[in-house]
């Protein structure tokens, strides 16, 4: 982590690496960039801090070798595409990069042409950008890079941008959208007992609509699927600026528990960034397979795990930071019942029963940390 | 081979109706073919063995479209015709009194009769010759015309001038009643067959719609063979005679080693010992049954030396890759020359070339080129030994999966070239000859998978180098605008680590992938 640098150091950074680069291609050597390996094998559970980090392996991404050279003109390009901008002071979103590096190449050799996209799909500009950020040890937030953000809030909690005051607790029946940077976001006052964080859009939208975060005195906060940094980045503030409680609801499924772990430790592919975007203290409310039983769930309500769901929850239990008994026993039900449910199933008691399953929960202490 | 026979009792007339098939002039398409083909084979024959490279001129025009005539013109910068024997060399059928053996082009020499003859008996126009020797003074014109009742030549017409630039050569002209669109195809695959195997010859053709320049490929040309006799396994009875007739007063003795091939006088007495005969008889003296007899042991006996093929000429390997690579448009040939073999007393040599890719078109059978004594065959290739050589062979032993961008050019030389019909068109399943010819193919085909392996190596090595190359400017061009460090520069080296990389130089890669076609081949794994 580089805290604390000027832009200007960043950048000197980056051209520094070029620089090195440059180099050892005068001095006919071969240019090698080493980048810490972004893999499930490279991801370190760090049972203390209760995150996920990343570790020493590094791969060596060779210009010579035929089949890293595509990558590693594509990392040249984007490394590019960053500093120009960050020499211009702008602000691109990733999407930006992709449309400002996308363009043919076009190779002619003995009369014959050759034509190849720098890039053909976002998926892989965006993997370069990530390789950029580990192997320079600079966050793409700090390049003046973002994300399309997906999150947005409700709740009673004031912040200022740009010098305006928002206050999420008078949006209506729309909610407030987080920008780029929520660290330059300031949090001008917090009243709220916890956060609710929900991991579909449709539940979040039903939640405001009844007026829950207001009769529970609670934040509500979706990202619409899996979290992206600044939607994770704001919980984490959230929790570590304001000790406020973080609970996490998704569907009773692998992935909704994926997303949980996320939140709560990092990610796989982002493991050098879970420091920042982590937050260890976030609680697991449902569903889990047990819900389905105690509950009550009608069996109309629930859905039969298709191998790929068998094979994520695999997966699962073998990430160690799954591997506490609360969550074997969850899985292993799963595995045993093969049957998922999502949030909506908790209407086979009314509409408003997902308000009690929520308060039950929270106030029965009834969650997996 | 130019062994006369006693066929002069027949009248020249009936020779020619009898013989009008078997000559390739059964109607006015394909006597149109086989009219271009023996004066240009004649061309060649006064040119070639005499180290003379052949500049073949051949112009058909019509002249009479109504009655389809046309006339044939064919002139070559040959040895030329001695004046005095112009009317004979045209004009008397059999007109020769060698029967010494040596690899020819035409067959019996009769093919110049038959076209005199064949003009005759349809336009009825006499044929005109011009010729010079080597060195002559003068240069001589003939219009003739054959008596057909006396085989004698009729002069029609004589000219003599001043050959002041030292011109030497023959040229012929004859209207024949023709058939050019028929024969068209023919005429140009012959010129173009003829070219692939003689690619030291120059051949300007000019049809009345089309013209067909075949540049000279090369200036070597092959050995050409020498003149000898005949292997005492050879000859028959009908030969026997007529040496006999040439002979009248030697002894058998003498007859033997003065006429035949490696016989000295050891072999001549065991052999005469051996077939009960008396060394001291003279052969004129010999009865029919007698002579009958000798020729039959001559065949019989087992104690003869083997053939020798000095008399032949084959085109040789470097002639035949030229050929077939220029006239083919290949992008490669392998050609082999085997070593001489032989079959009843007649030596022979195979050769066999292999050409690839270029502008061959995939295909499902190999493309078969047939040659015997540097004639190309085009007709009856169903009945050629060769058609099956090619077909039976196993063609994956050797990297190639059919279809595949092949033609196959099979050579026969011989003194005596078995041939499957009459028409000569074929040759014969000779096991002998059918065992070179595989023994060719597969000395050939082994040339060619060194290639292609050697190719797809270099197929993977281009493709290596141009997933690396093309990423070179984008590249350079980041590195430059991030550090201001000159990006030719950055190009330049980049370009050089590829090249130590792959342990080749772009100039390399870009000399031996010259040759290789636009798009990957069917070949084989």
């Amino acid at each position: 982590m580089s805290a604390n640098k000027s832009r200007a150091e960043l950048l000197a950074e980056l051209e520094d690496w070029a620089k090195g680069l440059s180099n050892d291609i005068l001095k006919l050597k071969e240019p090698i960039l080493e980048i810490p390996s972004r893999t499930l094998s490279n991801t370190i559970w760090d049972e203390k801090n209760k995150i996920l980090k990343l570790g020493s392996e590094k791969i060596h991404r060779k210009f010579l070798d035929v089949k890293e050279a595509r990558r590693f003109m594509q990392t040249m390009l984007m490394l590019r595409l960053i500093v120009e901008a960050m020499r211009a002071d702008v602000f691109p979103t990733i999407r930006d990069l992709y449309y400002n590096g996308k363009h043919t190449i076009n190779f002619n050799f003995l009369g014959r042409k050759y034509r190849e996209n720098t890039w053909d799909e976002q998926s892989e500009s965006n993997a370069v950008i990530e390789d950029i950020e580990v192997a320079t040890n600079i966050l793409r937030e700090e390049m003046g890079v973002s994300a399309d953000v997906k999150g947005k809030i409700v709740g009673p909690i004031i912040v200022r941008s740009q010098g305006y005051e928002l206050d999420a607790s008078k949006f209506g029946e729309t909610a407030l959208s987080l920008p780029v940077n929520v660290d330059a976001l300031e949090i001008v006052k917090v009243e709220a007992n916890y956060v609710l964080v929900v991991e579909k859009d449709a539940i979040f939208q039903r939640l405001v609509r009844e007026k829950f975060w207001s009769q529970e005195g609670a934040i509500l906060i979706t990202a619409k699927g899996m979290p992206d940094r600044a939607t994770r980045r704001f919980v984490r503030r959230l929790n570590e600026e304001h000790k406020l409680p973080v609970y996490v609801l998704t569907d009773g499924d692998p992935y909704g528990w994926y997303i949980y772990s996320v939140y709560k430790s990092g990610s796989i592919k982002l493991s050098y960034e879970s420091e920042r975007l982590a937050t260890p203290n976030a609680k697991f409310l449902g569903l889990t397979a047990t819900d389905i039983d105690s509950y009550k769930i009608s069996d109309n309500y629930v859905i039969a795990a298709n191998d790929r769901d068998v094979k994520r929850a695999q997966e699962l239990l073998r990430y160690p930071w799954f591997q506490k008994p609360e969550w074997t026993r969850e899985i292993n039900l799963f595995l045993k019942k093969k049957k998922k449910v999502e949030i909506e199933a908790l209407s086979t008691h009314g509409l408003k029963f997902l308000h009690d399953y929520l308060r039950d929960k929270i106030r029965g202490s009834k969650f997996i940390d | 081979m130019t062994i006369t026979y006693a066929y002069e009792a027949l009248p020249v007339a009936e020779w020619f109706r009898r013989n009008r098939e078997i000559a390739g002039f059964q109607n006015s398409a394909r006597a149109m073919y086989q009219t271009v083909r023996e004066l240009v084979e004649n061309s060649l024959d006064a040119t070639e063995p005499y180290g003379i490279l052949p500049n073949i001129l051949i112009s058909i025009k019509p002249v009479d479209e109504s009655k389809s005539w046309y006339s044939i013109y064919v002139e070559d910068n040959g040895i030329g015709i001695p004046g005095g024997e112009i009317p004979n060399v045209f004009g008397r059928v059999f007109y020769s009194s060698k029967y010494k053996i040596k690899q020819h082009r035409g067959v019996f020499g009769l093919g110049l009769k038959m076209v005199v003859l064949y003009a005759q008996s349809t336009t009825n126009k006499p044929i005109a010759v011009r010729s010079a020797t080597i060195r002559s003074d003068k240069i001589y014109e003939y219009k003739i015309m054959i008596d057909t009742t006396k085989n004698e030549p009729i002069i029609i017409d004589r000219r003599e001038y001043n050959n002041k630039y030292r011109w030497h050569g023959t040229a012929v002209k004859v209207i024949i009643e023709g058939n050019w669109l028929n024969s068209k195809k023919r005429i140009e695959d012959y010129l173009r067959r003829t070219a692939i195997i003689s690619p030291y010859a120059e051949i300007f053709f000019k049809g009345p719609d089309m013209e067909l320049i075949l540049k000279r490929r090369t200036t070597k040309m092959p050995h050409p063979p020498e003149e000898g006799l005949p292997h005492p396994k050879s000859v028959d009875v009908d030969t026997v005679k007529q040496m006999i007739l040439e002979n009248p007063k030697s002894t058998l003795m003498e007859f033997l080693m003065n006429n035949f091939d490696g016989i000295g006088e050891g072999l001549a007495k065991s052999f005469l010992e051996w077939a009960g005969l008396d060394p001291n008889k003279v052969v004129g003296g010999l009865t029919q049954e007698e002579v009958t007899y000798l020729a039959e042991k001559l065949k019989a006996y087992e104690g003869w030396r083997r053939p020798r093929a000095d008399w032949l000429s084959p085109a040789g390997a470097e002639l035949l890759e030229v050929g077939a690579r220029s006239i083919l448009g290949a992008e490669a040939v392998f050609a082999v020359t085997r070593k001489p073999s032989s079959y009843s007393g007649h030596p022979f040599i195979v050769e066999a070339a292999i050409a690839w890719g270029g502008q061959i078109p995939p295909v499902d059978k190999p493309i078969l080129l047939r040659y015997a004594n540097k004639i190309p065959l085009l007709y009856d290739e169903g009945a050629d030994v060769a058609r099956k050589v090619v077909d039976e062979f196993n063609w994956q032993n050797y990297k190639v999966k059919l279809p595949a961008p092949l033609a196959v050019l099979i050579h026969v030389c011989s003194t005596k070239v078995p041939y499957a019909s009459a028409g000569k068109e074929a040759i014969a399943e000779i096991s002998e000859i059918e065992e070179e010819m595989r023994l060719a193919l597969r000395d050939a085909a082994r040339k060619l998978r060194i290639y292609l392996s050697r190719k797809e190596r270099e197929m993977e090595l281009l493709n290596k180098y141009i997933s690396l190359a093309k990423y070179v400017d984008e590249i350079s061009l980041s590195l430059n605008i991030i550090t201001g460090i000159d990006k030719d520069k950055l190009s330049s080296n980049l370009n050089k680590l590829i090249e130590q990389k792959l342990g080749v130089t772009i100039d390399d890669l870009v000399k031996h992938v010259a040759s290789l076609p636009a798009e990957g081949q069917n070949v084989g794994q």
